[in-house]
């Protein structure tokens, strides 16, 4: 299961249905803090995807890519934005950063690589 | 008479002609000799008066050189007063030009001792009468290491010749941080040999400010235009998942395309940091038929509303209007859609109410499936900005209804 993680509506149906077609069981959140409700749930997530900016969560994507580095070291990270790439102590150590906007068939190539290579 | 005509009338003929003959000769050998003397009195007398013209011009020739002679000393003596007097003016003027000049302007050893600085100077650096420049190090004021590189640079190369030119950052002696433009220029001497260096700093903090405003707004601007590609790309894979047809497709995609366009240049007239929701809705009816009573009805506050929920309500709006005008009230002259909107209270907070009900338009259905305004109602109103949402289809006409807080709905975010 991917946990995506995209306050904007329109970009997270679209980022659903591509990973739903591509045969990946998602969960939506539209900011940090549910996403990390997910994560302390009892759902298995084998990825995170999430965006940067997101303001209505109490921290952003990239705190929350960390946090989820730290807490849950086997689960790969996807970080998507369409701000400039990360500096290099933004982003935890193995996470993966993708400019928005991005081919679907990348992501759904990338998503299976880590998923696969995190089993 | 001439004289030779008088000769000849002062001796008559004699009487025999032998006696004539002789006479008549000697007549003429006179006359001869007296022509001949009056000739050579002529002559002389014309190169006496030669020789005295030559003179006259020499003479002439000779006052003048004199008198220009005079003329041209005098005008030297008054232009050398006049030089010394310009001299002064321009040493004068000089002086207040440095002192006027915005710019530090110092004169610097080869090594970047201070030998000399102007009177403006001072006021550009806020140095006080305590304040040592003259004799200090000019490469110490320049408290970066990156721009102390950077001043020795300049510095080697007004030594060598050439002009050194760098952009760097020093406190003045109040300790006001400024951005100067440094230039440095080699003073050579007689020979032509570098003997000291000219330090002209330009105060250019402003400009600088200037610049950096400038890369973030690109940097801004760069994340906009990425979020609205991001968009765009999102709305074409949405209308190609749900089009029966690529004709279908593409009108719809064009629609929405439109219907996001209108969205930020109602944006861009609140900087986009937020649109006026009347201005949203009429947007949207000015997209369908109008905005006149006739058509639309539009009635709420003020509400100003942030980026992305102006764009997600443009894109909800344009497809119910596309919907109504496709299958409800729009479809028909005497339809029409009544949109309002009120804040209210709830759970200790404002919340955002708006309500969009058809009417006169033929009896609706509920279609068959979720469509991509139905989708993008549950995902962006409900799942992104935490409110409630509802699409229903009464006979009487299509109502939609959504509540969201209001800080949600007025989040800056884009």
């Amino acid at each position: 299961m991917v946990l995506l993680v995209e306050d904007d509506g329109l970009l997270l149906m679209e980022a659903s249905d591509t990973l739903v077609e591509a045969g990946f069981q998602v969960v939506e959140a539209p900011h940090a803090d549910r996403a990390l409700q997910v994560l302390e749930s009892d759902r298995e997530v084998d990825a995170l995807m999430t965006d940067v900016d997101m303001p209505l969560g109490s921290i952003d994507g990239l705190a929350l890519a960390r946090l989820v580095a730290r807490r849950w070291p086997w689960i790969p990270v996807l970080v998507v934005s369409g701000m400039g790439t990360p500096g290099p102590n933004d982003m935890p150590d193995g996470a993966l950063f993708i400019p928005k906007p991005y081919a679907p068939f990348d992501l759904v190539q990338t998503l299976h690589d880590r998923v696969r290579r995190a089993a | 008479m001439t004289r030779i005509e008088a000769l000849l009338h002062s001796h008559p003929p004699p009487a025999d002609a032998a006696s004539a003959a002789e006479a008549a000769a000697e007549r003429l050998a006179r006359a001869e000799a007296v022509a001949t003397e009056a000739r050579a009195a002529a002559a002389l007398a014309q190169m006496r008066a030669e020789i005295a013209c030559a003179e006259a011009a020499r003479l002439r020739a000779a006052a003048n050189d004199q008198g220009r002679a005079l003329a041209e000393g005098e005008i030297r003596l008054a232009s050398m007063e006049e030089l010394n007097g310009r001299l002064r003016a321009s040493e004068a003027f000089t002086s207040r030009l440095l002192a006027a000049s915005r710019d530090c302007i110092e004169v610097l050893s080869l090594d970047g001792t201070v030998l000399w600085l102007s009177a403006g100077s001072a006021a550009v650096l806020e140095a006080g009468p305590d304040d040592r420049i003259l004799g200090s190090d000019w490469r110490a004021v320049w408290p970066e290491p990156a721009d102390r590189v950077a001043a020795e640079l300049a510095l080697a190369a007004a030594r060598a010749g050439r002009t050194g030119r760098f952009r760097a950052a020093s406190p003045t002696r109040r300790g006001a941080l400024r951005w100067w433009d440094v230039v440095l220029t080699p003073i050579q001497g007689d020979a032509g040999v570098v003997e000291r260096v000219l330090a002209v700093a330009r105060d250019v903090t402003d400009a600088h400010h200037a610049e950096e405003q400038q890369i973030l707004l690109m940097q801004e601007l760069a994340h906009r235009v990425k979020n609205i590609l991001a968009m765009v790309q999102a709305v074409a894979t949405q209308t190609l998942r749900g089009a029966t047809s690529l004709e279908e497709a593409a009108t719809a995609f064009g629609g929405r395309l439109i219907a996001l366009s209108h969205a930020h240049d109602i944006l861009i007239q609140g900087s986009w940091a937020a649109a006026d929701l009347q201005n949203v809705v009429e947007g949207a009816a000015d997209l369908h038929g109008g905005r006149g009573p006739d058509r639309f009805l539009i009635d709420g506050p003020a509400v100003r509303l942030g980026p992305r929920s102006a764009l997600a309500l443009s894109l909800i709006l344009h497809e119910l209007a596309t919907n109504a005008a496709k299958y409800g009230a729009l479809s028909r002259v005497e339809g029409r859609v009544s949109v309002t909107w009120r804040i209210v209270a709830e759970a200790s907070e404002p919340w955002l109410s708006l309500r969009w009900q058809e009417a006169g338009g033929p009896p609706v259905a509920a279609p068959t499936r979720s469509g991509f305004g139905t989708r993008l109602i549950e995902r962006t109103l409900v799942h992104s900005l935490g409110g409630r949402a509802s699409l229903t289809y009464p006979p009487a006409g299509v109502v939609f209804s959504l509540s969201a807080p209001l800080r949600a709905v007025q989040e800056a975010s884009a």
